[in-house]
């Protein structure tokens, strides 16, 4: 099938946007290459100390103004944002497969999700409102306000180089905060997209900021007095030894959403066929480079002898095995494709190193997606196709570590509680599903299960912008979450108001 | 491998080069038989909107958590395939016969599409359906013209 037309022609430079202007950087220039083929399309910089440090001296000046401008006059700046991002809509979304390698598909439902939390945004006058009593004593009132912070720092992950950042962003502009956006530096041309567009929205100047790098900027983001929280998306280590950490010395607040490790039951009365599509769903797509993807597959043998639940195993792996097998694996501007790479070599190389980590510690190799096979004569470089283990264990590496790659392990549990117990035990907290027609046992795993998202038949439990995106345990540190009435409150402080009149 | 073209973007892509091919052929149908002008027109502006229809909803409802790349299992485009250009000479009779043939299998495209895409959100279906009843309409207002003509 031929391949989309791409919109990067040639190599886009990534340039900071500080203070209202497109920028150099001082910092070292790499590379950002398309992991499908393998080519160069741009130069991202690895800005220095000194320019998060302008950046965040830039959103402080530009705070009082921008938290007196009225919050009707910020929603509509976030619905042209919508608008622009409606217009632009497919060239974000091939943008995204061109700097990530996720299919076309998977792109446009990412850039839907991004734009919905704009929405959602918009609505700010509604949302931002506070609260009053008259007569909390005799002629006193009382009422509270909220009030923006002053300046946030977000820092993007590699996996959603659109959406994930406008958990965030929306909402902080939206209640008159300033913001310093710094994306990764794997793929960062979609953030830049959505900062030119912000300043075609009329944001003004210093209001939104965009800082590209590593390590440097987000330390400098870090140590920062005057910036007041910080919002970040990443691995469990960084999350909670970095972020975490650094956030409560210097007395900031914080979302730091993290790793995952995610439980998928399958009980003997789950519709087969609909639990089937949505695990190729779940455990592959974004080639399994998400904190909401299926990891471990539990076939749980509820209600049945041991030889009912031998027989169920086997089916499910089968299903499971030849469905997987049939994945259809290439660059994902080619419309038949259903998986794309890897985001870059390294990553392919640490998911090889779990597959075969997996079959040393005894797991059953059923299908090996080491050998790719792939749709289209592209470099093999970041590609992978799906691997399935059976006779996986929850204390093998496969099981219990974060492999972010298109690799799933099939565990058996005995029962229901059994499978409760095995959940349990993960150090992780993110999201967990169960496939079964029977209502009291969905309740009950929605009721028991320590994880911050639960899917009830549903393979991806990704929250709708207007519900926070939660997560317990070592997949979220932190208090309030990103998206809707959560991420509010995360970016306005409450002001009470006793007030009498004599 | 497995069967070709799953996606949910193969099947958009194949719904917007099926509406702006019938465009096409419905305004050289208009330009040529100009008795029935107006009526072959309006098919062709239809056409847009059904385009216009289908992408947006499409753009609206997609997100990445649907099961986008595998909802279309073993649906084959190749099933769907009709003439839809008009060779030169071709007479009323034969070109009434040629968009009566392309109006049953965009129908059932589109019928096929909208049982398919029964998990995707509902309105991604309502859409399909929506085209494929303008198209049936489509088709018995043709096969009446075609009676017409014998």
């Amino acid at each position: 099938m031929p391949i989309l037309e791409e919109p990067i022609k040639e190599p886009f430079k990534v340039r900071n946007y500080i203070g209202g202007e497109w920028v150099e950087s001082k910092g070292e220039i790499v590379d950002i290459i398309n992991p499908a083929t393998g080519k160069v399309i741009g130069k991202v910089p690895i800005s220095t100390r000194e320019e998060i440090e302008a950046a965040a001296k830039a959103a402080q000046e530009a705070f009082p103004d921008w938290r007196r401008t009225p919050p009707l006059a910020r929603a509509r700046c976030m619905l042209r944002l919508k608008e622009l991002m409606e217009q632009q809509f497919e060239e974000l979304s091939r943008i995204q497969t061109m700097e990530h390698g996720k299919t076309i598909d998977e792109s446009r439902g990412e850039t839907r999700r991004g734009i919905e939390n704009v929405e959602v945004a918009a609505g700010i006058p509604s949302l931002m409102m506070g609260y009053n009593l008259e007569d909390i004593a005799s002629g006193i009132d009382e009422y509270l306000i909220r009030q923006p912070l002053g300046v946030f720092g977000i820092i993007g992950p590699f996996n959603f180089p659109f959406m994930v950042p406008l958990w965030f962003i929306p909402y902080a502009l939206a209640t008159g905060n300033c913001i310093i956006v710094k994306p990764s530096s794997e793929d960062p041309i979609s953030q830049v997209k959505i900062a030119e567009m912000a300043e075609e929205a009329g944001i003004p100047a210093g209001v939104y900021n965009v800082v590209n790098g590593g390590r440097t900027v987000v330390s400098g983001m870090l140590e920062n007095r005057g910036i007041k929280g910080i919002c970040f998306v990443g691995s469990t280590p960084v999350g909670h030894d970095v972020v975490y950490r650094k956030c409560g010395e210097t007395g900031k607040r914080v979302i730091a959403q993290c790793g995952a490790k995610n439980f998928l039951l399958v009980m003997p009365d789950a519709d087969l066929p609909g639990t089937i599509a949505t695990c190729m769903t779940s455990f592959f797509g974004n080639a399994g480079q998400r904190c909401l993807a299926g990891a471990n597959l539990l076939v749980v043998g509820e209600g049945l002898s041991e030889s009912e639940h031998n027989a169920f195993y086997k089916k499910i792996v089968d299903v499971f095995v030849d469905t997987a097998s049939k994945i259809r694996v290439g660059y994902g501007l080619d419309e038949s494709v259903q998986m794309g790479p890897l985001r870059d070599k390294s990553k392919k190389d640490t998911v090889t190193k779990f597959i075969e980590k997996g079959v040393e510690e005894g797991a059953k190799l059923r299908l090996d997606g080491r050998k790719v096979k792939l749709i289209g004569d592209w470099p093999h470089s970041c590609f992978l196709n799906p691997t399935v283990f059976e006779d996986a264990t929850p204390d093998m590496t496969i099981g219990k570590e974060e492999i972010f790659g298109p690799v799933a392990a099939i565990m058996r549990a005995k029962n229901f509680d059994e499978a409760i117990e095995i959940i349990h035990a993960s150090r992780f907290g993110n999201a967990a599903s169960i496939f079964t027609q029977n209502g009291k046992l969905a309740r009950e795993f929605q009721y028991r299960v320590e994880c911050g998202n639960i899917g009830i038949n549903v393979g991806i439990v990704a929250p709708m912008a207007f519900f926070p995106f939660s997560g317990m345990k070592d997949s979220f540190f932190g208090v309030l979450h990103g998206q809707g009435q959560e991420a509010i409150r995360f970016f306005t402080e409450s002001k009470v108001v006793i007030q009498r009149w004599f | 491998m497995s069967e070709p073209l799953p996606t949910t973007s193969a099947i958009i892509n194949f719904s917007e080069k099926l509406e702006d091919d019938s465009s096409k052929l419905y305004e050289t149908l208009a330009q040529k038989f100009t008795q029935n002008k107006e009526l072959f027109a309006g098919f062709a502006q239809e056409g847009k909107k059904n385009r216009t229809l289908i992408v947006r909803t499409y753009q609206e409802t997609i997100t990445d958590a649907l099961e986008a790349c595998f909802t279309f299992k073993g649906f084959k485009l190749e099933n769907y395939g009709a003439q839809r250009t008009m060779p030169e000479g071709t007479g009323y009779s034969d070109a009434l016969k040629i968009a009566v043939q392309l109006e049953e299998k965009a129908c059932k495209f589109y019928l096929d599409a909208a049982e398919c895409g029964k998990s995707l959100l509902a309105t991604i279906p309502r859409a399909f359906q929506k085209v494929a009843d303008t198209r049936n309409k489509r088709r018995l207002k043709l096969m009446s013209l075609l009676d017409s003509a014998k």
